[in-house]
């Protein structure tokens, strides 16, 4: 038996060690590095945060939505039916079997070395995505045919592309239900686990597809390719992403789905008028398409509910960008600001987004008026600009822990930047098609030049001091301006770092690498010291 | 007396309970049977679940109205 080390023990500072325990290690401490188990991205344990904020994140988080993931089932399920629907689903289909069972794991990813607010108020954001996932699984399971879902509800619901707004269907929706068909079986699998993505890359490029265009649209053709798409949906409204890769994609679902289908193409170029007043048009198409086939009609009413009730949600988004721009008291990290933002902003009003927000505003005005510094270690105000990672979407409380870059706000969270009116008709509808035109990937990634280079305004109105610029590799649009923003970067004189990726795919550029380069820029060009050295290195090669 | 001792059992086993959970929570155990006892499980199952061709779905327009 090992003796004792009583030198070790004599030098123990039991004090330090009882306010640790009590307090939690101070930030540049905590060694959060250590915490993993090699290449898995496991805990050897999680981290203890002090006794507070320990129990909250065992209560309030874990335990918490542990029970919301079953009490949601039950209820948005419809009862016991629809958990063997859940059950069936799950054994049916790789992206929900082999993704969504890790949902707390994700969580714990995003909400490292959080304390306090910031963990309250970040924590929150991931409940009501949770819970807006599981309105999508549990709908389209109690629907899906292949699974003996109900054909009634089949009857009555319109299948349409994750890029294309859900509030188009506001008008429709006290009569009929729309699910965004790539949500849930692509992009939020890409968060969550990113293992699952991989097997419908490959299949895609295993048709003999290019390798090269963008992996968001040949893993959305590959879930076809697999057959692992639900039939939830009479018919289909697509629309193009921003990108060529996007309209190979499209023509293998309007193959695949076989189904009646409507196309509703997204412009471009679109701050022209003319262009505005086509994709009205396009909008109207839809709304008739949805008429004809689901046998519903317009309801000018609900639309006016649903857009003031979204409304509401864009008005709260401000009052947060605003303590965010100019407080140190936001209490909302990076990741959990930019998922819940586009997820909110993408797929439409829900009563969760609202639940919310009514919480998170109490602990966001908790901040304000006790002028609580939410991210002390602090050294850099970070904006985060094109499209981010989706293996790595994590990064940001990463480099907050490491180096202190605190991600205040993201190119995604400002694209639904707009009220949109109801006051007529008309005016409602071109905000609609507004709203639509600046869709993720489209307003600031390819929407021309005086979009993509709002960075700098943003920059500006958020206070920040450091870009952290995503670098799609795949990507051609951003490719294309790449040399421009390196050359408005100096001009600025402006700390930026490329952050390379390849959207869904981890094989291309791993975390390690993406920390690598970041971890070169800190010591390099700014001359800085990690707070945290142990999240240097670290392998979770094979992590989620 | 009983009804006390049936109290002080049922807080006991509450307690018990509830201290599990904090292990498993604390030491990443559900983390640790998905990743190393259900992930693997599914992923074999989904690797061997025989599949439709969706190729062999015919390419055609099935309604041009929308064209």
């Amino acid at each position: 038996m090992k003796k004792p080390d009583f030198e070790k023990i004599k030098n123990t500072n039991f004090k330090k060690l009882a306010h640790d325990f009590v307090y939690g290690k101070p930030h540049g401490e905590r060694r959060l590095g250590e915490l993993y188990i090699p290449g898995t991205g496991l805990y050897k344990h999680r981290e203890w945060r002090g006794i507070k904020d320990t129990m909250y994140a065992f209560n309030n988080i874990w335990l918490y939505n542990y029970g919301m993931l079953v009490k949601d089932l039950v209820v948005l399920g419809g009862g016991p039916k629809g958990l063997v629907q859940f059950l069936k689903g799950t054994m049916r289909y790789r992206w929900m079997g082999q993704t969504y069972l890790t949902v707390m794991h994700w969580v714990d990813r995003n909400l490292e070395g959080m304390r306090g607010e910031a963990l309250r108020g970040s924590a929150w954001h991931f409940r009501g995505i949770i819970n807006a996932c599981l309105v999508q699984i549990t709908q389209m399971f109690n629907r899906d045919i292949s699974l003996g879902g109900d054909p009634k509800l089949w009857e009555k619901t319109m299948g349409h592309d994750e890029t294309l707004w859900g509030g188009v269907f506001y008008p429709f929706r006290d009569q009929m239900t729309n699910i965004p068909l790539q949500m849930i079986p692509y992009f939020v699998t890409c968060h969550c686990n990113n293992h699952t993505v991989l097997n419908y890359i490959d299949a895609a490029q295993a048709l003999g597809l290019p390798g090269d265009p963008c992996p968001m649209c040949q893993a959305e053709a590959g879930i076809f390719l697999q057959d692992d798409v639900p039939d939830f949906f009479k018919a289909f409204v697509t629309t193009n992403e921003a990108c060529d890769g996007s309209v190979a994609t499209s023509v293998i679902q309007d193959w695949m789905i076989n189904k009646p289908l409507f196309a509703m193409p997204q412009p471009m170029q679109f701050d022209n008028e003319e262009v505005l007043e086509n994709c009205a048009k396009e909008i109207e198409g839809a709304w008739k398409f949805t008429e004809e086939k689901l046998g519903v009609k317009f309801n000018w009413d609900e639309l006016v509910k649903n857009l003031e009730s979204q409304n509401e949600l864009q008005r709260f988004e401000w009052e947060k960008w605003d303590v965010a721009a100019n407080t140190n008291s936001y209490p909302i990290n990076g990741v959990a600001q930019a998922l819940y933002r586009i997820f909110q902003g993408q797929y439409g009003d829900l009563p969760i987004w609202h639940e919310v927000d009514a919480k998170v505003r109490k602990i966001m005005d908790k901040c304000v008026e006790e002028k609580i510094n939410t991210f002390p270690m602090t050294r850099h105000r970070v904006i985060a600009w094109s499209c981010a990672p989706l293996y790595y979407s994590a990064w940001c409380t990463w480099a907050y822990n490491c180096w202190g870059l605190n991600t205040i706000i993201n190119m995604d969270s400002l694209m639904f930047d707009m009220e949109i009116r109801t006051d007529s008709y008309e005016n409602c509808l071109m905000d609609m098609a507004r709203y639509h035109e600046w869709a993720p990937m489209r307003r600031m990634a390819v929407g021309g030049l005086q979009h993509i280079f709002e960075l700098w305004d943003n920059m500006e109105k958020f206070n920040c001091d450091m870009v952290m610029m995503y670098d799609q590799l795949k990507c051609k649009g951003m490719q294309g301006v790449h040399g421009l923003f390196e050359d408005e970067f100096r001009a600025r004189n402006i700390n930026a770092i490329w952050m390379p990726h390849a959207l869904p795919d981890k094989r291309d550029v791993s975390r390690a690498e993406i920390r690598d380069i970041v971890n070169d820029y800190m010591f390099t060009v700014m001359g800085e010291e990690p707070l945290d050295p142990s999240l240097l290195e670290f392998d979770d090669a094979n992590s989620w | 007396m009983k009804a006390c001792k049936i109290l002080k059992k049922t807080v006991g086993a509450l307690a018990a309970v509830y201290a599990g959970l904090f292990a498993v929570y604390y030491f990443d155990l559900d983390g640790k049977l998905l990743y190393y006892v259900v992930e693997p499980f599914m992923i074999k199952r989904f690797d061997n679940m025989k599949r439709r061709d969706p190729l062999s779905v015919p390419y055609d327009q099935i309604d041009k109205e929308y064209m």
